[in-house]
């Protein structure tokens, strides 16, 4: 290999790493998702997968909000209803549902959304704090992304995962 | 310094081994004073842990061991008989040594512990003192000395300790600081000795840096080795130092011996990872699943498919995979098996103490010790079994005089076995000793307030046995730092049911206690019965179901609240599965319900589930961190088809079955509560129509549309099922074709009948089917109405509004 191909390619790594660190300095990837009629997002890297929703077993003595466990390809995973946790009535599962499975360290679980947006990219000058009268330690909320017609509640995923009962 | 540390690896888990042995060796050789083959051995092990410390520059243990080689050389020559008081000092010794060898495994250095207490003693028998003298002086100057040694020590060990080089072992030669008082043969010898051992560690040190590609080492191999080799190091030693040449023979022969007999059963052995095993063991799990998935879709293949050639083939493929599955989840199990023996290796020293200790003469026989079990299970057993041990040397063995005026031989024994018993191991305590008082027991425990008054008339002998395991519970008069704090046998139950054991006590007074721990023989994978009560399934684990029973419903009793029945001679406190998991009744279970007899510990408790479905294998998998700890649920598995099954915590559901009041009763008043909606215009009325034929839901749809009133369409009986399932709202009439694809009107309208919801739901049947034995049927499945096809639509449309209630103001 000739020393100027090599340069050019050297040239090229370095300037895709510095884009790199550009995207994930100032833009954060989420994917947004529809509970009730508000629309959310979580870090995409905190989504293991997105699957359609299949069986699950109820556990007893959980919360209401708790459907159960299901079977992921031989793991058992907790599965969450987020419109029971956000206190929402009731909705039966369509063709649009789906269970997004996130994770958070070693936990893992699968939460049930109405259905599913688009992944969106947001500045990070975008993303405001979470309201101040929301209590800081107990909410999932980790802020609140503008975009142009409307807004997204962005969820701590970590907290979703937090064992709350 | 990675050489040094794999050294030291082997090194301590030898040591380890090695001084489990000498325990087992010492006690037996207490009984055999004169067996010069163990004497021998246990000479040889002091003599093996001494040269490898003394290599490691571990110095306060080689100067620990260094003394014990000299008392136990001394009584292998004849110059000392081993007395028990001299057997007490060895025995402590080895408890200093073991203590250091944690230390050093632990931390790496052997500093911080004081043995010059004992090193006093040792020397002071090598030297033929009395031994009282000794305890005396040492007591006083102890804590100089050890102040000092220590010091020695911790000097040393800092600043040899790192340097793994064979420089370090003439250092520590040196400083080893009994060599003034050496015989010039002996400093030979000793150097004779150092110099063969050098030469081992170095062909050692070699051998381990070829095997490194091998994670860990062949252990039997070295051992082997090292049997070979060993006998030339002290025969020299000898040579010089006896001087009666007479003992020489039987040495020579004993050291010798092992090794021929050895050579040709070179055992092919390596030294695994357990974390390696683990894993084995979790893709056995996935595979188990798999094959249980296989057999599923097999037998759904073969039903629809049935006679055709292919099937065969099918079948040969499936057997095999199971069949070799099996095995190779068997073959894995066995890879983590350990003997029991290494467990019960400790008991023999424990039982001598104890004896010594509480003034009893007490003999311990051992059966069974090569009886396998899992390597988890045989680490969690030692704790309970010492805790029923020593009760049977405080509690149930007599002083000697007793037992002599009671007529029984002085020596009380104490007879621990171990044997398979299918899936299970047991391990069996028998005691010859004075037995328990079932009466004295209930008096002890209504004193305490454990039990009440009105309990301890309703119990049976056995169940008073098992008084012994409640917290709190102790039948010393005194409390003695044996047994006694009343914590022990409670702790035995624990750990007990934790690994899915189940503990049975008998004792016969006056003559002995005899318990049993039945074990299974592995944790990951079980045997399970799975249950169904509506809807859902649950798999209780095998191990802990005595038996299952059909009873029908007006067999259970109520008593206070609770319900019971009889069974055989005994009365069962029962409960509901579905009380205990919060499942709703939607399914009416008839009269007739089962009853699955668990068993734990002692105690003895009756679920009743809707129905049995059968054994399976299941595989053991943890609800992960966010739903970990939920009381009843030991954890889920997955099954054939891919569904979740949770399994169930026997111990956690006999605690929880205590607080649970039963409702079986009320629960068949609840039913229709909710039914009489009230009905503000035509279209609240909900009429579903079950039709396979098009054409005929769309007459039936025009004769009913004028009403105004809300219809359903379902093709089959299958899908009005599933419809009625989901919906949320109440339906108020159905009607149902008998013939039909995947389930006919009558299976539906029987179906239907077990929903407690819709028990009072009107059917009506609009069939052609005409004859009297039809509609028999149809009446027997629970149909209202008959109707016949054909029919006119204002016939179908009066039908529906009487039973409806159609409220007539809507019409019009």
């Amino acid at each position: 290999m000739s020393d100027k191909l090599k340069e050019v390619i050297s040239k090229q790594q370095k300037q895709q790493e510095s884009s790199d660190a550009i995207i994930t300095e100032d833009i954060v990837q989420l994917v947004g998702f529809i509970i009730g009629d508000e629309e959310y997002a979580v870090p995409i890297l905190s989504i293991q997968e997105i699957i359609k929703p299949i069986g699950w077993t109820r556990v007893p003595q959980t919360p209401d909000y708790v459907l159960g466990v299901f079977n992921l390809r031989g793991s058992v995973i907790p599965l969450i209803d987020l419109r029971a946790k956000f206190g929402l009535p009731h909705k039966k599962i369509n063709d649009e549902t789906r269970f997004i499975v996130m994770k958070s360290g070693d936990e893992v679980a699968g939460f049930v959304i109405d259905r599913l947006t688009m992944a969106l990219r947001l500045h990070k000058k975008d993303i405001e704090p979470a309201p101040e009268t929301i209590d800081g330690d107990k909410t999932v909320i980790d802020g609140v992304g503008k975009r142009d017609e409307n807004i997204i509640t962005i969820l701590k995923v970590d907290k979703l995962l937090k064992r709350d009962f | 310094m990675d050489e040094f540390d794999e050294i030291l690896q082997d090194f301590l888990v030898e040591s380890f081994e090695l001084v489990e042995k000498l325990d087992e060796d010492l006690v037996e050789l207490e009984s055999r004073p004169d067996d010069l083959d163990l004497l021998n051995g246990i000479f040889r092990v002091a003599h093996t842990i001494k040269g490898a410390s003394s290599f490691l520059n571990f110095d306060v243990l080689t100067h620990l061991t260094h003394h014990m080689e000299d008392v136990l050389n001394k009584a292998r020559h004849g110059e000392l008989s081993i007395t028990p008081d001299v057997m007490d000092v060895i025995l402590e010794s080895i408890d200093l040594m073991k203590a250091l060898l944690d230390k050093i495994r632990d931390t790496g250095k052997d500093d911080g512990i004081d043995v010059e207490f004992v090193v006093k003693k040792l020397d002071a028998i090598s030297s033929g003192e009395d031994l009282s003298n000794v305890e005396e002086e040492s007591s006083q100057n102890a804590s100089q000395e050890s102040q000092e040694a220590q010091n020695n020590a911790e000097e040393e060990t800092s600043s040899d300790e790192i340097e793994s080089s064979s420089e370090s072992q003439s250092d520590s030669a040196e400083d080893e600081i009994d060599y003034e008082n050496m015989s010039p043969e002996e400093i030979e010898a000793e150097i004779e000795r150092l110099l063969k051992q050098r030469q081992e560690e170095d062909r050692k040190k070699r051998e381990a840096k070829k095997k490194k590609q091998q994670s860990k080492d062949d252990k039997k191999e070295e051992k082997q080795e090292e049997a070979k080799k060993q006998p030339p190091a002290p025969q020299p030693v000898q040579k010089q130092q006896t001087q009666a040449p007479k003992k020489e023979s039987p040495k020579k022969q004993t050291a010798n011996a092992p090794a021929k007999k050895s050579a040709p059963t070179v055992e092919q052995t390596i030294r695994v990872d357990v974390k390696r095993l683990d894993h084995l063991m979790n893709l056995i799990g996935e595979l188990v699943l798999a094959k249980n998935r296989l057999i599923k879709i097999y037998t759904d293949v073969e039903e629809r498919y049935e006679g055709e050639p292919f099937l065969d083939e099918l079948t040969q493929v499936v057997s095999i995979v199971s069949i070799v599955t099996t095995d190779l989840q068997i073959a894995v199990m066995k890879t983590r098996m350990l003997p029991v023996g290494k467990v019960f290796n400790k008991f023999p020293r424990m039982i001598r103490d104890l004896s010594r200790e509480l003034n009893k003469k007490i003999e311990l026989q051992i059966e069974g010790e090569e009886t396998e079990l899992d390597k988890s299970i045989v680490e969690e057993i030692g704790d309970p079994l010492v805790h029923i041990i020593r009760n049977s040397c405080d509690h149930g063995i007599e002083s000697p005089e007793e037992r002599i005026a009671k007529g029984k031989p002085e020596t009380g024994t104490i007879k621990l076995k171990a044997f398979n018993e299918g899936n299970h191991i047991v391990i069996q305590i028998d005691d010859d000793g004075k037995g328990m008082d079932p009466d004295a027991l209930k008096q002890k425990a209504l004193e305490k307030g454990i039990i009440s008054e009105k309990e301890a008339d309703n119990m049976s002998e056995k169940e008073a046995y098992t008084l012994i395991f409640r917290p709190g519970f102790s039948t010393a008069a005194q409390v003695t730092n044996v047994s006694g704090r009343g914590v022990g046998m409670d702790v035995v139950k624990t750990n007990i049911e934790k690994l899915n054991g189940i503990i049975e006590i008998d004792s016969e007074f006056g003559k002995g206690t005899s318990i049993k721990l039945k074990i299974p023989l592995t944790l990951a994978i079980i045997q399970a019965l799975l249950v169904g009560v509506q809807e859902e399934n649950y798999a209780i684990p095998l191990a802990s179901v005595l038996e299952t029973v059909r009873i029908s419903t007006d067999e259970i009793y109520t008593v206070e609240g609770k319900s019971v029945m009889r069974l055989r001679d005994e009365v069962l406190s029962l409960v509901h599965i579905g009380d205990i998991f919060e499942v709703e009744r939607i399914i009416d279970q008839g009269e007739h319900a089962y009853v699955v007899v668990l068993g734990l510990g002692a105690s003895k408790l009756g679920i009743i589930v809707d129905n049995l479905i059968g054994q399976e294998e299941i595989v053991i998998k943890s609800l992960g961190e966010y739903l970990k700890g939920i009381k009843g649920i030991a954890g889920a598995t997955i099954r054939g088809d891919g569904a979740v099954t949770l399994i169930v915590d026997v111990v956690a559901l006999m605690d929880i079955a205590k607080e649970v009041r039963s409702n079986i009763v009320s629960s068949q008043s609840q039913e229709g509560k909710s039914v009489s909606n009230e009905k503000n215009s035509p279209s609240d009325y909900r009429v579903m129509i079950v039709d396979d034929s098009k054409t005929d839901r769309t007459i039936m749809r025009k004769a009913l549309e004028p009403l105004g009133i809300t219809l359903v369409e379902a093709s089959d009986g299958q899908e009005a099922l599933n419809t009625l399932k989901n919906s949320d709202e109440m339906f108020d009439a159905m009607l149902i074709d008998i013939e039909m694809p995947r389930m006919d009107g009558y299976t539906l309208a029987s179906e239907i009948k077990k929903y407690n919801r819709y028990k009072h739901l009107p059917l009506i049947a609009v069939t052609s089917r005409t004859s009297k034995s039809d509609r028999m049927r149809g009446v027997e499945s629970g149909m209202v109405e008959y109707i016949t096809k054909p029919y006119s639509a204002d016939y179908l449309s009066s039908v529906v509004q009487r039973n409806i209630k159609f409220k007539p103001e809507f019409l019009s």
